[in-house]
């Protein structure tokens, strides 16, 4: 696959790398830099999923990158945008002479989907050619990027861990789980391209979206013909533009429109509580029950608070339409009847509606969730604390472990020397630095060589490695674990086994 | 790799391999009342067969990607799923919907004191949208068939609206019959005001307008970003007027550092050009590129930026090298300014014995053109800060300016890019002033804060449906959910004017019809696929500055 031919991937970096290059100390041949989600003291979120470095590969960095059009290009560019000549033009062209555009760099990293406790090496940069020594870092501000598929594929898995533990608890089963969380966040992100990067995440632990761009990426660039699902549903447009008289002729459409599979009606256009108790639970109530399974309505609120409101339409309809008791001793809606829940919904506030649910003798099947911006916007790069960094070099030759370690935060430290990834004996997966690492232990995969992609993951292969695991759903037990895991981990690093 | 079964961890997933909790088969998927399995279709099966040969083999990957369109965009695949069934939705006879776009003005809570209050927007953004993915035709035989071929397997079901697209295709030849207008861009608007409306200009295409919705409401970003950047421009012109007697250098006081902690390259496209609204120091490359591309300068260039070291480049020289690594760099660039990240093992030590003695010699050969720019990058920002200017204070001689506040030679400064967003900002300038250093001392760097911790509820951006048409009459329609009352909309067609005394008001209903409210100043941008007004990035920067009377409120 070709990166795209109207992207110029010398004007794809932070303007100073471009003055890098002279800065170097003399003689260097080799920068070799890595990235990592830095474990924090107390931080949450103690393991990510590995996710997205394909897709930036493919899309920018993969084939003849290099043109003398895109030499020409920058050239003029950064003239006038730092007003000096600083621009290698050599050294690109030197690029385009000896790899015919193609980038003389080494990508390796943790198979896509992988589980990794915070705080490892998750994939390498180093180049391949000593010449271009300046490569490596050039190309961090494009890598760095992969904070974000990263932290939404692990956001994403956090809400699968909360809704698994809830549903096994109130229901008995697990039946359902990869649809209760559905990607709402398409307007709410801040392009196209991070919509389809942050959809595409969700799909690693769900397949419920309604942002499109997310199902195209995971076709175009991680081989899933279909990835994810969606209903009709109604939004609050097709509801008031009947007229605010009329919100029961709409919701009557809705049914009528959609027979033979399930619908999502928006309730709340003007009070959520008495559309429940008087439309759907009255006027409405015989097209209602005359719905099967197949063909539920599912009722979604869309203001006040979440768990509140829920609770009361819950309520509402328990009354209107009767609820049974599962085989674990929770009530159920009729199973014509569902709800979802997408407004105000994050990692707090689900958790927070589950325990209502569950305390007033509620399943978690009654109900579904939709979330946008606290799924795909409401991150950054610190929410992981991702960082790219520089930890060894060549000189003349010669190799040398190098660090960032500021007195001013001990947290910026970096690793150093050559890294890879192993398992040790204990089955803990751990960073082992200096180059001291052994190649056949090494879970570290060469993905990209030269302007090459060497090694593909599908979406499915991808899900099989995040899925969920039986500790990941009982809590006290997975907490205790880690934190074990997380002291042997540092007794290691005390007693020098890196 | 070999296959790591951890051994602290159960050996089995949750409900067993051959069902894992993982939507990892998509035949085992259970979608709520599932109807049909995506295993008959024929697509799907096709699909994988060509997909597991794809991965050995590029050619099929290339025939695939083909296959797919990968390269173009498909407006036709650019909204929220559940838009596809709309058309089905609105009541009988409808022929026109009429939205509108507002960032709300929301009733805070008095007992929540928050800082910034954001109560005016600036209007930036549009242009792009339209440039980028609504003009021209948009609407090809190829793409409804895909489209067609994507929703059948996402929903299951056929529900795609083929016959409307086929319409717009044939009758406008697949140009979009909708009209948008809007408020000029850069312009500066209070919350709660209509920004632009967007309507159905054929009969036949009135569920057009709210499929545009998903696309165009992703303007909050470019809105939010060029606001937010515009209060911390108020922060900083506020400060350096009160400290050094002037404004010079302002455009420069707020550098973009946010290319890598943006979700996209997109993305950072989008937001480093609704930085450069305000400001002119970037080095997100992207944002100019697109300011180039999507609205044109009469400069050939709308951003700036200086030569400087990162981490790697100083750290590369090896711990006890820093001092070798800064002399290096500074030499690289004699005649220019340069940035030095100085915090690579201890930012005191280094602007104590390094830059104020060792090579102290060497920075006060430089010129007020070409200063060192100190740049510390952990810490406590505002302590570091302080703690810095005192450092290079004693190592160098201070002058006192015109208001009685220090400043540092000019052949020296310092620029903050550490934990920088309005809030510490402000925190930082009171500081330094308090302090007696004059703003003229300092630029800052913003990344995260400025181009992605932000979201669109902080100026709470919505699209909402106003005015139908059904059965030829035109009804006036709105939201307004019991359960929160920020929450409801404006009623019918809507307009935006000034009062005589200078002041925004939208009108509701299509009262501004009326001849005696004035002009109305929604423009029309855009109409059956054609932009009709386009506004230059210059344009843009002048609806955009700080008023006179916005600094004369400042300096209160």
């Amino acid at each position: 696959m070709m990166a795209a031919q109207d992207f110029n991937f010398l004007l794809a970096t932070d303007s100073y790398k471009i003055t890098h290059y002279k800065q170097y100390p003399p003689n260097v041949n080799k920068v070799y830099s890595y990235f990592e989600c830095r474990h924090k003291k107390g931080g949450q979120h103690n393991e990510v999923v590995f996710f997205g470095l394909q897709y930036l590969l493919k899309k920018y960095l993969a084939g003849r990158v290099v043109t003398e059009e895109k030499i020409q290009e920058a050239k003029v560019f950064y003239q006038l945008h730092f007003k000096q000549s600083v621009f290698d033009e050599e050294g690109w062209r030197k690029v385009l002479e000896k790899y015919d555009g193609r980038l003389p760099i080494r990508i390796k990293a943790v198979p896509e989907g992988k589980i990794i406790p915070r705080g490892n090496v998750l994939f390498t940069v180093e180049n391949t050619d000593p010449d271009f020594f300046w490569l490596t870092n050039f190309i961090e501000t494009m890598l760095l990027q992969m904070w974000y598929p990263i932290t939404v594929a692990t956001i994403s898995r956090e809400f699968k861990k909360i809704l698994a533990k809830h549903l096994k608890a109130t229901s008995g089963s697990l039946e359902g789980l990869d649809v209760k969380l559905h990607d709402f966040g398409y307007r709410g992100v801040s392009s196209q391209e991070s919509a389809a990067l942050g959809g595409a995440a969700h799909l690693v632990n769900f397949c419920s979206t309604d942002t499109v761009a997310g199902l195209l990426m995971a076709q175009r660039y991680y081989a899933c013909p279909m990835a994810g699902f969606s209903i009709p549903a109604a939004e609050h447009s097709t509801i008031i533009s009947w007229g605010k008289s009329r919100e029961k002729d709409a919701f009557e459409c809705m049914l009528e429109q959609f027979p033979s599979g399930p619908v999502a009606v928006v309730s709340d256009s003007y009070d959520i509580f008495k559309a429940c108790k008087h439309i759907w639970g009255d006027k409405l109530k015989e097209r209602v029950m005359e719905r099967s399974e197949d063909s539920a309505l599912i009722i979604r609120p869309d203001s006040g608070d979440p768990a509140q409101t829920l609770i009361e339409v819950i309520k509402i309809l328990e009354e209107c339409f009767g609820c049974s008791l599962n085989s674990v001793g929770y009530k159920v809606l009729p199973s014509y009847l569902r709800i979802i829940q997408g407004d105000g919904i994050d990692l707090n506030s689900i958790n927070e509606i589950l325990e209502k649910l569950s305390d007033e003798g509620w399943s978690a099947e009654n109900v579904f969730f939709g979330c946008g911006s606290a799924l795909l916007q409401k991150i950054n790069r610190d929410t992981l604390n991702c960082a790219f960094k520089c930890s060894y070099v060549e000189t003349n030759g010669k190799g040398m472990d190098v660090c960032k370690q500021p007195v001013t935060d001990p947290s910026k430290g970096s690793k150093r020397g050559r890294l890879s990834l192993r398992r040790n004996s204990d089955g803990l997966i751990e960073t082992v630095e200096r180059g001291a690492g052994k190649p056949q232990e090494d879970m570290l995969v060469t993905v990209f060589e030269n302007g090459t992609i060497l090694q593909e993951y599908t979406l499915d292969e991808i899900r099989k490695a995040a899925q969920i695991w039986e500790e990941d759903v009982s809590p006290s037990e997975h907490n205790k674990e880690d934190n074990t895991s997380l002291e042997i981990h540092q007794k290691l690093i005390m007693n020098g086994v890196h | 790799m070999r296959h790591t079964s951890p051994t602290s961890k159960s050996p089995y997933p949750l409900i067993g391999q051959s069902t894992p909790l993982g939507p990892a088969h998509s035949d085992s998927v259970t979608h709520p009342p599932q109807r049909r399995r995506l295993v008959e279709s024929p697509r799907g099966g096709e699909g994988t067969t060509e997909l597991t040969a794809a991965r050995d083999s590029s050619h099929v990957k290339e025939k695939m990607e083909q296959h797919t369109g990968a390269a173009e965009f498909n407006i036709l695949l650019a909204t929220d799923s559940y838009k596809v069934t709309h058309y089905k939705q609105y009541p009988p006879n409808t022929t026109k919907v009429y939205s509108y776009f507002e960032c709300r003005e929301k009733k805070t809570d008095p007992t929540k004191l928050r800082k910034v209050k954001y109560d005016k927007t600036v209007f930036y953004g549009l242009q792009y949208i339209l440039h980028r993915y609504l003009k021209g035709q948009v609407v090809t035989r190829e793409k409804i068939q895909e489209a067609k071929e994507v929703y059948r397997e996402h929903f299951q079901d056929d529900v795609f609206n083929e016959k409307g697209w086929n319409y717009i295709l044939e009758k406008y030849n697949g140009h979009l019959p909708i009209e948008i207008k809007a408020v000029p861009e850069g312009s500066v608007i209070p919350r709660g005001n209509v920004l632009f409306t967007v309507e159905s200009t054929d009969p036949e295409c009135y569920w057009l307008t709210n499929w545009v919705e998903t696309i165009l409401v992703q303007i909050w970003y470019p809105i939010t970003v060029a606001t937010n950047s515009r209060e911390q421009k108020k922060i900083l012109a506020k400060y350096l007027m009160e400290t050094s007697g002037s404004l010079e250098g302002l455009e420069y006081k707020l550098h973009d550092f946010g290319y890598r902690g943006v979700s996209s390259q997109e993305t950072a496209g989008i937001g480093a050009s609704a930085h450069l609204v305000n400001f002119k120091g970037t080095d997100t490359v992207a944002g100019i590129c697109a300011i180039k591309k999507y609205y044109g300068t009469k400069d050939p260039v709308p951003g700036f930026s200086v030569p400087a070291a990162e981490h790697s480049t100083i750290t590369a020289w090896g711990k006890d090298h820093e001092k070798d690594a800064f002399e290096h760099i500074i030499k690289q660039f004699p005649s220019v300014p340069v940035s030095i990240v100085s915090d690579s093992y201890d930012i005191y030590n280094a602007c104590e014995k390094i830059w104020g003695e060792d090579l102290r010699g060497l920075i006060e050969k430089r010129s007020a053109d070409a200063p060192l720019v100190v740049r510390p990058d952990s810490g406590n920002p505002l302590d570091t800060v302080l703690k810095v200017l005192e450092i290079l204070g004693k190592k160098f001689p201070l002058v006192e300016n015109s208001k009685g506040y220090k400043v540092l030679p000019p052949y020296i400064r310092v620029i903050q890019g550490d934990g920088v967003d309005i809030n510490t900002l402000q925190e930082i300038v009171e500081g330094m002033k308090e302090h007696r250093w004059s703003i003229e001392n300092i630029a800052f760097g913003s990344g995260g804060a400025l181009l992605q911790k932000l979201t669109r509820d902080l100026l709470n951006c919505s699209f909402k449906c106003s005015y139908v048409v059904t059965n030829g009459l035109g009804v006036n329609v709105f939201k307004d959910p019991v359960a929160d009352p920020n929450k409801r909309s404006k009623k019918g067609r809507l307009s935006l004017h000034r009062t005589p005394s200078g002041d925004f008001v939208t009108l509701e209903e299509g009262k501004g019809d009326l001849e005696e409210y004035g002009e109305d100043l929604l423009h029309t941008v855009f109409r059956n696929g054609k932009i009709v007004k386009t506004y230059s990035f210059d344009e843009v920067r002048d609806n955009g500055k700080l008023k006179e009377s916005e600094l004369e409120d400042l300096l209160l």
